[in-house]
Order: structure tokens, then C-alpha cells, then sequence
């Protein structure tokens, strides 16, 4: 069990780096990193200026407030992202700066557009969110889950799907279907985000199993049970927690199908789920194919279009493929035949690099957070030469030493 | 005693008496008549030749004088303004300066000076002249030739018509050589090419039409070329590849019944239709509805840009129209 406390801390992108478990914003403001000793609440105060908005709920975003930036509060970002969803990087910057801002970029309102437009009893649709390294797929989807959490969606994301394929904590060859491999703590360390995610929506909503569960001899979950009742058994019995969330999903569709609630399905690197192969070695010593694991059912099952009242957001990349196969960013390339497929028809969004604005407002807000200073005189345009716009880049550029 | 003996004999010999004296040697023992001989041979090769190497000169021939005749001047200088320069030159030639009335200067010299006149000008010679195709000439010889053409027939008058009326075209080869044999084995490959425009298919008769001829077909230029060459003569040739031209064209008419086995994997384009993108399109735009009404089927906008999306492969452009057409066909307001 002490074990599992362990993996469970975190699920983020690269988990050997958050093995001590989430930063909590709490406890961020007693570390005073670096030059950041300026006293919190006087910046607290002096939120709105030109290239911030005072709207905290996503909901609100209209194209004014693009390439401005919002905060997203301390405890909702310790529930929504607190098992991940925010790049190593973004996680690292948000300590330093105290603040869990996020810039109102195009895609991201393109995407609430639709979302808070759509009818909901039509099938799902498919969001595919595509484009070149470090552009910002992740926090327009974080910014997404965001307006998500606030509006009443029950939250499926998985912060980075391609961890199970690359570097999975533990596999096991799975108990029910033969020839398939568990991630037994994967899987669990899933569902504790999924109820940290959900946690006071499920109490809300009070959703009920619809059909028995039988585990083992002495285990079971009967029908009309509590799907919170589920997902704790999951993540006391790790040894079941793949099919648990087979269970808890196909539940999911069928809630939201009922109308009983809303659901919001986000994954990021979906595209692993169609790589041609994995890191993880059968019993005979040879590579597994993606669709061997048992995780990989349940997210593929949730985005089919076979369901009403959800919204797909997904996001392609290519850095969740391996050597060899990342030629381009492109949704049909990355996602492969089988892919597309399976997602098609679908609605692909184009995340590019900063606007000029949007740059501009970058830099401002690293001043204002003095972590760099406009010492030369052409340091923007040094910096918007070097970075191309390109929002990761620029962070690089400008990281400490 | 031999020493006696020779010491006699040069005094006999000195005598000149040596008839007598052998004479008398031959009566004296046989054995020493034998030794005298042998002596007398050494006498006569002590005669040594004389190595002269100074060769004597012998007396030189008088050369004979070539007679020349003075070089006359160029035929050029006499050659009238108003000549017929045809008949001065009437066919291909290396250039000649006296027979050229011209001032022409050809070669490299040091900087600044004149290039080198026409005289004993081998550039000039190398070069391949005109001077025997000057439109006069060209003039003369198509009047020359025109007692034996007949009229241009009616209705070929543009290249487009000609390509129309005449879409096979036929490409031999002949060749001219000064060899005992007038035969070439080249001369005998034909080149039958058509664009395959000019035929009639359906879209199963030319699938396989194109998969029958292969890289004989360039997609580039919708030109099919059959070379045939396996036969000796030009004959044979050409009809082998008239006969291939044939039988490819019926024969892709004709469906075998394993060609129905045909599956997805072997389509060469991505067609709508066949794939699973129609089903997942029909269902979602057909969901909730009962068993017996009309189905809506999917847009032919949506199936052209999947089509486009796979066959044309992915840019930017591609990936927006398909974006543009799925939130028509999902009914997606989009902000403008």
C-alpha cells in the first residue's frame, strides 16, 4: 500500500520528476523562490492590468480577452490539474510565479464556442486538437477542462496517455482477457485523479451502477450501487483497477446517454493509443501493440461517437509517437488509419504559434513577474526572432539558468 | 726438331721456294705435311678487318626540284557582287576561304589583336557552316520538290484536328550509313504512343487497363507508349504492339470472377463510399432514428474532402476544407 501511495502521487507527463507528489499552491507561497520575495498579496490586488482579465471562469472568455491572461484559483487547479493536465514546464513556472495563470488563446474559445453551442443530444463530437511542438495543445485543452469543471462536466482526462504506452509503472498480464496486459497502478493512479477531478460532482449527481460487477469469488459491486463505491473499490484493489475503469466508463456513457449528466472526455497524446508499437514486453519477450492493453479500450470505447451528452477533446502530438514516426504534426498522419477512422468524422483545431499580441503580452507578463528585465532595448524582438512565437521555445529562452 | 724444322721453313719460304721444299717435306713424314698446313691457315686470318668508323660519305643525289605552281589568288576576289551563290556552294562542305567572300576572322590572339583571318583557319574548319542552306537555296530546292507534292488534305489543317482524326502515333527509326549492309537492328523498334484519353473505359475497365500496361502509362501526361522490339522485322513489330494495344483494352472489360475478392487494402484510391467513414457519418446523422424512415445520407462536400484528406494527403488546406465540411454536416455553428 505504501508502495502504491507512491506511484499514485502523481500521473503527470514525466512522473520521475513529480515522484514527491503535486505542489500544492499552498504551499508554494511559503516557498519563496528565487527573486520572487515580493510580498503575494500586493500582487493579488493588482491583477487587472492590459494584458490580464479578471474573469476566472473560462465560461466568460469572449474574444475580448484573447491574448490575456487569467487566473485560475489555487484550489480548483489543485482539483482539476492536481494529477496532472499542466506540462512539466507550465507546473515549474506556475511556482515560481505563485500564480496558475493561463493565457485566453483563439483555439481554446474556438473550442468553448462549440462546446457551449452544441447540442448535446446529437452523438459526440470529436475535437482534435493538432499542431507543431510546444504550440500549446495541452493548456488550450487544460483551459478547456477548466470551463469543463466549472459547468458541470464529469471530467475523463488522461494528462498523457502515451505514459502507459512509454514508461508504465508496473505490467501484469490481465486476469480476464487472455493475451492482454494491465497496468494495475496506471490504471489506479487514473481513477484517484478521476475522483479528485470529480469528486463534488459525483457526491451532486449520486450515479448509480446499472448492472452487477463480479470481481472474484467474495467481491462483486451489485447494481444500483454508487459509482463513487466503484471507483473506490478500483482504487483499493488495484489488481482490478483496469477493468474497474472498463466498468466506470461504459457506465459513464450510458449515465450520460440517460441524460443523468454531462461528460467531458480529454485526453492528450491520444494519438498513443494507434502507435504501432510500445515499451512493454509480453511474456515471451516481444512488443505489445497498444490494443493489448486493456487501458486502452475503455478510452477508445468512450470516443466513439456511440453516446450523446459529452464532448470529445483530444489531442494529437507528436512527440507521443517514438523515432521514426514523427514526420508531421498532422491529425491523418499521426493518428494513422485506424485512427482516423475511429475518430472520423471529427473536428481537427489548429493550435499555432503566438500572434504578435499575444507575444507581446508574454513578455509583458515576464516583466511583471520580473523574471526578465528590459535591460536591451530590443530584447522582444531578440527573443521574438529567436523563439519564432513559439510559446515553449520562448519559455525555454527565458527560463532560469 | 720442329724447331729446326720451321726455322727451315722460313728460309725456304723467304727463298720462295716452298713448292720445293714441301715437296721434300712430303717425302721427309706425312704427320708433319698436316702440321704445315694448319700453320699456313693461322698465317692467312692473322689479316685483321679494319673497323672504319668514320663512314665514308657517299656522294648525295642532286634533289630533285618540285616544281610548283604559283599559288593563284583567291577564287573569292573574282566572284561577282551578283553571282549565284548556289551554285558557287551548292552542298554541305568544311569552310574554304578562297571560295568564301567574306571577311570572317575566327580564333583567340593575344589581347588587342584581330583574330586571325580566314587563310589556314582551323576553327573556321571545325565548325559546322550554312553556307549551303541560305534561303535562296532553301527557296530553290522547295520549288525544285513541289512537282511532287500533292494538296494538304482537308480537314488536318491544325495540329489539334490531326491529333483528333489520327491519335495512334507510330515512331520508327531509319538509318543512313556508308556500310556494305543498308540493314540496322535498331531500324526495327516501334514506338506506338496514345493518349488514353482517346479511349472509352468505365472505371473498372480502366483501373485494369492501368494496372494491365503499368509504367507504360505516364500519369503526368495521360500518354500510354508501347515499344515493341522482341520482333526481327519493323513489320512484325509494329503489329505485335498494335495487337497489345488491342488486346490490353478488351481484355480490361472483362471482370474475372476473383476480382470481386478485391478488399480495401488493395485500393489504390480512398473511396468514400467503400470505408468506414460513410458508416460513422450515416449513423450520426442518422441518430434516434427509427428503423423505417428515410436515411440522410452524408453530405457529397463531406465525402469529397475525405477523399481529398486521404488521396491528395494532408496539408493545411485539405485539413480546413474537411474541417469546414464536418461542422456543416454536424451542424456546428461556427464563429466568424
Amino acid at each position: 500500500m505504501k508502495m502504491f501511495r507512491k506511484h499514485v502521487g502523481s500521473i503527470s507527463r514525466i512522473s520521475t520528476q513529480l515522484q514527491r507528489g503535486p505542489p500544492t499552491v499552498g504551499s508554494i507561497a511559503g516557498l519563496s523562490t528565487e527573486a520572487e520575495a515580493a510580498p503575494k498579496q500586493e500582487r493579488v490586488d493588482e491583477k487587472i492590468t492590459e494584458f490580464r482579465t479578471a474573469i476566472t471562469n473560462p465560461g466568460g472568455h469572449s474574444p475580448l480577452q484573447i491574448a490575456k491572461f487569467y487566473t485560475i484559483p489555487a484550489e480548483e487547479k489543485k482539483r482539476i490539474f492536481g494529477g496532472g493536465g499542466l506540462p512539466k514546464q507550465y507546473e515549474l513556472q506556475i511556482k515560481t510565479f505563485t500564480e496558475a495563470c493561463l493565457m485566453v488563446r483563439s483555439p481554446a474559445l474556438e473550442l468553448l464556442q462549440y462546446i457551449k453551442q452544441a447540442d448535446l443530444s446529437k452523438p459526440v463530437v470529436r475535437y482534435v486538437l493538432y499542431g507543431e511542438n510546444g504550440v500549446g495543445k495541452s493548456l488550450t485543452m487544460a483551459h478547456v477542462l477548466h470551463y469543463g469543471a466549472l459547468h458541470d462536466f464529469l471530467l475523463v482526462h488522461v494528462p498523457w496517455a502515451p505514459n502507459w504506452m512509454k514508461r508504465p509503472k508496473e505490467t501484469a498480464n490481465a486476469t480476464g482477457q487472455e493475451g492482454f496486459i494491465d497496468l494495475p497502478f496506471d490504471a489506479a493512479a487514473w481513477l484517484v485523479h478521476f475522483k479528485t477531478q470529480n469528486a463534488q460532482l459525483l457526491q451532486k449527481l449520486q450515479l448509480k451502477t446499472s448492472k452487477d460487477y463480479v470481481w472474484s469469488k467474495r467481491e462483486s459491486t451489485p447494481t444500483g450501487s454508487l459509482l463513487t463505491e466503484l471507483v473506490e473499490h478500483g482504487i483499493a484493489r488495484i489488481k482490478y483497477a483496469s477493468e474497474t475503469i472498463a466498468a466506470v466508463i461504459s457506465e459513464l456513457k450510458q449515465l450520460s446517454t440517460a441524460g443523468q449528466c454531462k461528460v467531458m472526455v480529454a485526453i492528450d497524446g491520444f494519438n498513443a493509443f494507434f502507435h504501432p508499437e510500445t515499451r512493454i514486453f509480453s511474456d515471451n519477450k516481444q512488443r505489445v501493440t497498444p490494443d493489448r492493453i486493456t487501458l486502452t479500450q475503455p478510452f477508445l470505447n468512450i470516443t466513439n461517437y456511440d453516446w450523446t451528452n459529452g464532448v470529445c477533446i483530444l489531442s494529437v502530438d507528436k512527440i507521443a509517437m517514438t523515432e521514426g514516426y514523427m514526420e508531421s504534426y498532422m491529425p491523418r498522419y499521426l493518428l494513422g488509419k485506424d485512427g482516423f477512422e475511429h475518430l472520423d468524422p471529427f473536428v481537427p483545431v489548429h493550435v499555432d504559434n503566438y500572434t504578435d499580441k499575444e507575444f507581446t503580452n508574454y513578455i509583458s507578463y515576464y516583466v511583471d513577474r520580473f523574471w526578465i528585465t528590459k535591460t536591451a532595448p530590443d530584447l522582444e524582438d531578440q527573443l521574438k526572432f529567436m523563439s519564432n512565437k513559439n510559446p515553449y521555445t520562448l519559455m525555454q529562452l527565458v527560463r532560469g539558468l | 726438331m720442329s724447331a729446326n724444322l720451321t726455322r727451315w721453313l722460313e728460309r725456304s719460304l723467304h727463298n720462295c721456294h716452298a713448292t720445293q721444299s714441301r715437296t721434300a717435306l712430303r717425302l721427309f713424314s706425312g704427320q708433319q705435311q698436316q702440321q704445315q698446313q694448319q700453320q699456313q691457315e693461322v698465317e692467312e686470318d692473322e689479316e685483321f678487318r679494319v673497323l672504319n668508323l668514320r663512314a665514308v660519305k657517299k656522294q648525295v643525289a642532286a634533289r630533285r626540284e618540285i616544281k610548283r605552281d604559283p599559288v593563284p589568288p583567291p577564287r573569292s576576289n573574282r566572284m561577282a557582287v551578283d553571282q549565284d551563290w548556289t551554285a558557287a556552294w551548292p552542298g554541305p562542305r568544311s569552310f574554304h576561304p578562297a571560295s568564301v567572300p567574306l571577311p570572317l576572322r575566327q580564333g583567340y590572339t593575344e589581347r588587342g589583336a584581330a583574330a586571325p583571318s580566314k587563310f589556314a583557319n582551323a576553327e573556321l574548319m571545325k565548325i559546322p557552316n550554312f553556307l549551303h542552306l541560305t534561303p535562296p537555296a532553301i527557296r530553290q530546292q522547295c520549288e525544285a520538290i513541289k512537282q511532287f507534292c500533292t494538296p494538304w488534305p482537308k480537314g488536318l489543317e491544325t495540329e489539334e484536328k490531326c491529333k483528333h482524326h489520327f491519335p495512334v502515333e507510330v515512331v520508327t527509326t531509319d538509318f543512313c550509313h556508308s556500310l556494305p549492309t543498308i540493314r540496322n537492328p535498331e531500324a526495327r523498334r516501334v514506338t506506338v504512343s496514345l493518349k488514353l484519353s482517346e479511349l472509352k473505359f468505365d472505371a473498372h475497365a480502366k483501373d485494369k487497363f492501368l494496372r494491365l500496361v503499368g509504367e507504360r502509362y505516364n500519369q503526368e501526361t495521360d500518354v500510354l507508349t508501347i515499344v515493341a522490339d522482341r520482333c526481327p522485322m519493323r513489320k512484325q513489330n509494329y503489329d505485335y504492339a498494335l495487337y497489345l494495344l488491342t488486346a490490353c483494352y478488351h481484355e480490361s472489360f472483362i471482370t474475372e470472377p476473383w476480382e470481386e475478392t478485391k478488399s480495401e487494402a488493395d485500393m489504390e484510391v480512398y473511396h468514400f463510399e467503400r470505408n468506414k467513414a460513410k458508416l460513422s457519418a450515416e449513423a450520426i446523422l442518422n441518430w434516434n432514428e427509427a428503423a423505417g424512415e428515410t436515411k440522410v445520407a452524408p453530405s457529397q462536400g463531406y465525402a469529397k474532402s475525405v477523399e481529398q484528406l486521404i488521396n491528395e494527403g494532408e496539408n493545411e488546406y485539405n485539413i480546413a476544407k474537411y474541417k469546414k465540411e464536418v461542422l456543416k454536416m454536424l451542424n456546428i455553428p461556427v464563429a466568424n
